[in-house]
């Protein structure tokens, strides 16, 4: 079946379009900000849609290298701050920093872009 | 309750605890949190208009029902205004409480307190101009206040929870086991908190959420600190690395709540207190506190759909950003 058009991404931009130079200039207090904290909301959807795919894979093989074993992103990372919690690998082990530190920066690509250059 | 007799059950109880007529004017709701709801009145006293905040817990906070009450602290209303009431008294500056409303007040339970003006918006207080003066003079002020609240006698608010370093962190994991949330970086921050928990600090009261954002300032400095109902009792430097956590920054570029340095803060709290400051004891605390606000985000997006609105569902994608700051601090990025 062919893509529905248009795309999810360019359907949240026109949101977005319309909430920001549209909607929230006749607003203020109150709901001006849920009006922004909406756009925020809908731009985080957005960067989800565009870079989580490429993420998760990457985020998979990093686990499937940590852990020695292959498996879904999710349940890999769940065994992963298992085996933190019950010390079955050292939080100072420099591949473990890696992941932790890459999964957070991606995270934020996606969350809060901005946070990172502060 | 219609809103006519909501005024007229205020006004009867400011007659009965502060002074009559007690005649309410200009009741506005100021903001309605999860746990309570405050509202900014004036009321007729003994001839004089003065000016208070009613605040109110709101009916889910301390649900029996609630499976994670008692896990972490969190003062019932008239425990939280016996607090402010004992600080006060320790020459803190914190809201002087009026009135704790008793259940024949029909108004739920709650207490007034006066009415401290000045801004509480961290951003404001870090960019305008005509605070320069107070953000020279706030890390000084927040060391001395700190040193303050540390010297409020246990014995006087026996309802604190005391809390262990290790017991504070222990309490941490329940609420994510609670979640059911996984996350490498949030057992990363855990075990290292675990790892390097203080063993020996001293024991006293502790506000728990001394940060900007909850400082009223005035163009002379800090006027009255709110805000204290996760009042507990255990390490005091915890509140010294908590309002140094990048979060409570606001964006600002120093140290000390965006503002103050924290040999300012350290030197303040020394005079006052007659106790050293061990600046690495502090970094723990800061470091720590970003995991314990990574916490707080998830727990603040995920609870029960139906009281999670746009911005807590919000606060939950911010659970990275403390995180982030956590690793850069313990791997010397900060």
């Amino acid at each position: 079946m062919p893509q529905s058009s248009p795309k999810a991404a360019v359907l949240l931009e026109a949101a977005v379009k319309y909430l920001e130079s549209e909607l929230m200039p006749t607003l203020d207090g109150y709901y001006r900000f849920q009006t922004r904290v909406t756009v925020n909301v809908l731009n985080t959807v957005r960067r989800e849609l565009e870079l989580r795919t490429a993420q998760a894979e990457a985020e998979r093989s990093r686990l499937v290298a940590i852990l020695g074993h292959d498996g879904e992103v999710e349940a890999l990372s769940v065994e992963l701050a298992e085996k933190i919690r019950v010390g079955a690998i050292s939080i100072d082990d420099p591949s473990l920093r890696a992941h932790v530190r890459q999964s957070l920066a991606d995270a934020l690509a996606i969350n809060n872009p901005k946070w990172m250059t502060r | 309750m219609t809103n006519e007799d909501f005024s007229a059950r205020l006004q009867a109880a400011i007659a009965r605890h502060v002074g009559a007529p007690g005649t309410v004017h200009d009741l506005n709701r100021l903001t309605g949190g999860a746990n309570k709801t405050t509202w900014s009145f004036d009321a007729e006293v003994a001839g004089a208009r003065e000016q208070f905040i009613l605040q109110l817990a709101s009916p889910r906070a301390n649900d029996e029902s609630n499976p994670l009450a008692g896990v972490s602290p969190h003062l019932i209303a008239n425990e939280d205004a016996r607090l402010m009431i004992a600080a006060v008294k320790a020459g803190v500056p914190a809201p002087r409480v009026r009135a704790i409303l008793k259940d024949d007040d029909g108004l739920g339970p709650g207490y007034v307190t006066e009415r401290v003006a000045g801004e509480t918006l961290a951003t404001k207080i870090l960019r305008e101009e005509r605070f320069a003066g107070a953000r020279a003079t706030m890390a000084k002020q927040c060391g001395t206040i700190l040193a303050a609240i540390h010297r409020i006698p246990v014995a006087e608010v026996p309802f604190l929870m005391k809390l262990t370093p290790l017991e504070h962190i222990a309490a941490q994991r329940r609420i994510i086991e609670f979640y059911g949330f996984h996350s490498p970086a949030l057992e990363l921050g855990l075990k290292w908190a675990e790892q390097h928990a203080p063993r020996n600090g001293r024991h006293t009261v502790v506000h728990g959420d001394f940060r900007a954002g909850n400082f009223i300032v005035g163009e002379e400095g800090i006027r009255c600190v709110l805000d204290w109902e996760i009042g507990q009792s255990g390490d005091p430097m915890q509140d010294l690395g908590w309002v140094c956590v990048k979060t409570w920054r606001f964006g600002g570029k120093k140290p000390v709540g965006g503002f103050g340095t924290r040999e300012d803060l350290f030197e303040a709290y020394e005079k006052a207190s007659g106790h050293s400051v061990d600046p690495a004891h502090v970094r723990f605390w800061e470091a720590y506190g970003s995991v314990r606000w990574g916490i707080g985000c998830f727990s603040m997006g995920t609870r029960g759909t139906e009281e999670v609105g746009i911005e807590r569902c919000a606060i939950g994608r911010r659970v990275e950003e403390p995180l982030w700051d956590f690793l850069n601090l313990i791997e010397g990025h900060d």
